[in-house]
């Protein structure tokens, strides 16, 4: 079960394809999928989303071994990816992934009991306002307990800091769920041990059925996994799962799996798991 | 009743459920034309009856500037009353400073869940009027 744990993140900062090369890149993905990439307005999205497409179709194909052009990915209303294949068998009860992309990364996470919810963040300073007036117009997505560490956190920069973590853990377990609303935030609370051993608590209940981890992906940016129970799933994503109903010995066996680090990926070699073989990605000066 | 809007909206980026009544307007429906010719079947209603029409252009035009100043989008960018959101790059947090900077605006209160049902500027902009007319009344 361990092989459906993966965390995977690519670093695009250096990927500057000429829209030639770019449209080489789009045309490897199924033609239903390519909408999902040109429907962003600036190139820089655009990037992003390709990424993220890349890396769904490589992970489903490296973990699950199903031949690139069989892979279906279907979404929920919500807009959630979700493979739509019928699944991998008792391998993984309920493989499941989730994407994020932010800044200078793209990443995805997958499960193979556990939902999986990733958001990715970064430290930006709000360009017009202060620290303060930023993080106000967000004080409605927190609980007391947690806005009261927010705003005594020390420094701006200390302050800002707790925000964004706080933020991409709630953004983790919307994704998880497979909900498109930040609604009512204010009754997921995180508790945390310096930011280790996460937990939440929803509407004053801890469950212990969710654990969530923080990482440091570098240059001012975080990474957030949610591992949680399949029944918490929205009614639309909890329709694409295998299964939602694990007995606890089960449950417990896919909640406490070890969580691993984020593995650096390159394009070159998204590309070339999908094709099985040595391609020159256009663009990628590294190959010049 | 049929609700006359001039744009037809994508579902692609909505909630399952959408808040009920006043959001006539979202249902994934062909758009009717205004223009008159296809008028014979409807008549047309006085307008202290309209439940949900679309909003001034002033309005959209208004929501444009706010959208393009929040995602720091240069001034000459398309960005029209049919562009969504998502589509112009932004994320949750741009989103909750956009309806923020709206609130500010036009001097209304968003609920969490309409916040969260706008997916395009015009969205946004028909659900503003829709408040100010309801603190008007």
């Amino acid at each position: 079960m361990e092989k459906g744990v993966q965390r995977w993140v690519v670093d695009i900062s250096k990927w500057d394809p000429s829209p030639h090369d770019f449209c080489s890149v789009l045309s490897l993905l199924p033609q239903h999928q390519r909408s999902f990439v040109t429907r962003f307005v600036r190139m820089e999205d655009r990037k992003r989303a390709l990424v993220s497409q890349l890396l769904q179709y490589a992970l489903v194909h490296e973990v699950l071994g199903i031949p690139f052009d069989e892979i279906t990915i279907n979404r929920t209303l919500e807009g959630k990816p979700y493979l739509g294949n019928d699944n991998a068998g008792l391998e993984f009860p309920n493989f499941n992934f989730n994407v994020s992309h932010h800044g200078d990364y793209v990443a995805i996470a997958s499960e193979p009991l556990c939902l999986v919810g990733l958001d990715i963040v970064s430290y930006d300073i709000p360009p017009k306002e202060t620290v303060l007036e930023f993080i106000q117009n967000f004080s409605s997505y927190f609980s007391s307990l947690e806005w009261d560490n927010i705003v005594n956190a020390g420094s701006c920069d200390g302050i800002l800091t707790e925000f964004y973590r706080y933020w991409c853990l709630k953004e983790a377990y919307v994704k998880a769920i497979g909900s498109g609303l930040a609604y009512g935030l204010d009754k997921v609370e995180f508790l945390h041990t310096r930011w280790t051993n996460i937990s939440v608590k929803i509407n004053g209940e801890d469950t212990r059925e969710w654990r969530f981890w923080l990482f440091e992906l570098g240059k001012g940016h975080w990474a957030s996994i949610a591992r949680g129970h399949p029944r918490s799933a929205t009614e639309s994503y909890r329709k694409t799962l295998q299964g939602s109903e694990f007995n606890l010995e089960e449950y417990h066996k896919g909640l406490h799996l070890p969580n691993v680090d984020f593995v650096s990926r390159t394009i070159e070699e998204l590309i070339s798991v999908l094709h099985g073989e040595a391609y020159k990605i256009p663009g990628d000066e590294r190959n010049t | 009743m049929a609700s006359v809007t001039g744009t037809s909206i994508s579902m692609a980026s909505f909630k399952a459920s959408l808040a009920p009544s006043s959001r006539i307007s979202n249902v994934k429906s062909v758009s009717f034309p205004i223009s008159g010719k296809s008028f014979t079947t409807l008549r047309m209603q006085p307008a202290r009856f309209r439940i949900s029409c679309a909003a001034k252009p002033e309005t959209v035009t208004k929501v444009c500037e706010i959208v393009k100043k929040q995602l720091a989008l240069p001034d000459d960018s398309a960005v029209t009353g049919e562009s969504k959101f998502a589509a112009l790059g932004a994320d949750s947090l741009d989103t909750v400073e956009i309806v923020m900077g709206l609130e500010e605006e036009f001097g209304i209160s968003v609920e969490e869940d309409s916040a969260q049902s706008i997916a395009t500027v015009q969205d946004a902009a028909d659900l503003i009027e829709n408040l100010i007319e309801k603190k008007g009344a």
